[in-house]
């Protein structure tokens, strides 16, 4: 239903750490579904030692939540869109809380996050779902918050250099 | 003190206890939250959330400096929820 480029119209966040391929499903204001496909060219597999077991290719838990986290900041930015609002300020993650992980995922695996709305405070998003492999659930998200502030209250980095700038502008 | 007041007191300490992961037993009605109960920013925020989210109620953000401790939480909620004083 949204593609890669309608997503970066959407969210500040340009590979590689734009972390979501596609929106599947989207409810204003209540849920999306987004897949995330894993690939072995991602940058958090290169420089590895050469071959590592099995588990050394698990995709790392942190950039998973991200994944997750950037699809509950594309339900919140479409759904204040939808509305006719925007949401000012630079996307921050802010928190995960109450994540139980019941498995790894691997190059090859497609992630497809399921993301509710659960409260909106202000610039304060609080999202809760599940992300899953197919049938198999990879994790249960209890709690996780992505806000947005005025870049003026936010310490201030140097100049991004350019192949930093997604990480640096939206780290949500 | 009315009963309802001291449910709401104890129901709202129980947020606050679970957001800032410590025993409700540690939260007194003038207990600092930020000095005593090393609150920031966020976890104030996630009270509010909370709160609203429970009790049904909206209540402004202008209204967090006010939300120090349990007993000024619960004046806040209280006037946006339109419980008895």
């Amino acid at each position: 239903m949204l593609e890669l480029p309608d997503i970066m119209r959407i969210l500040p966040h340009r590979p590689p750490i734009l972390l979501v391929d596609r929106v599947l499903e989207f409810v204003p204001g209540e849920r999306i579904v987004t897949t995330k496909t894993i690939s072995a060219s991602e940058p958090c597999y290169s420089g590895l030692a050469d071959p590592l077991p099995d588990a050394g290719y698990a995709y790392p838990t942190s950039l998973l939540i991200e994944s997750f986290g950037q699809s509950g900041a594309l339900l919140w930015l479409c759904s204040a869109r939808h509305r006719g609002e925007s949401v000012e300020g630079t996307l921050i993650f802010a928190q995960a809380k109450e994540c139980v992980f019941d498995g790894r995922a691997y190059p090859g695996d497609v992630l497809r996050h399921e993301v509710r709305m659960d409260h909106l405070v202000g610039s304060n998003a609080f999202m809760t779902g599940e992300t899953w492999i197919g049938d198999r659930r990879l994790a249960t998200m209890g709690s996780v918050l992505a806000v947005a502030r005025d870049s003026a209250e936010l310490p201030q980095a140097q100049q991004p250099e350019p192949a930093t700038r997604g990480l640096r502008e939206g780290a949500t | 003190m009315t009963t309802a007041i001291q449910q709401h007191l104890d129901e709202i300490r129980e947020i606050a206890a679970e957001v800032l992961e410590i025993e409700p037993e540690e939260i007194t009605e003038t207990s600092s939250f930020a000095e005593e109960h090393e609150a920031d920013s966020l976890r104030a925020i996630e009270i509010l959330a909370r709160i609203e989210k429970k009790y049904n109620v909206e209540i402004p953000q202008a209204e967090l400096p006010k939300m120090v401790n349990l007993r000024a939480v619960y004046d806040v909620v209280a006037q946006h929820a339109g419980w008895a004083a």
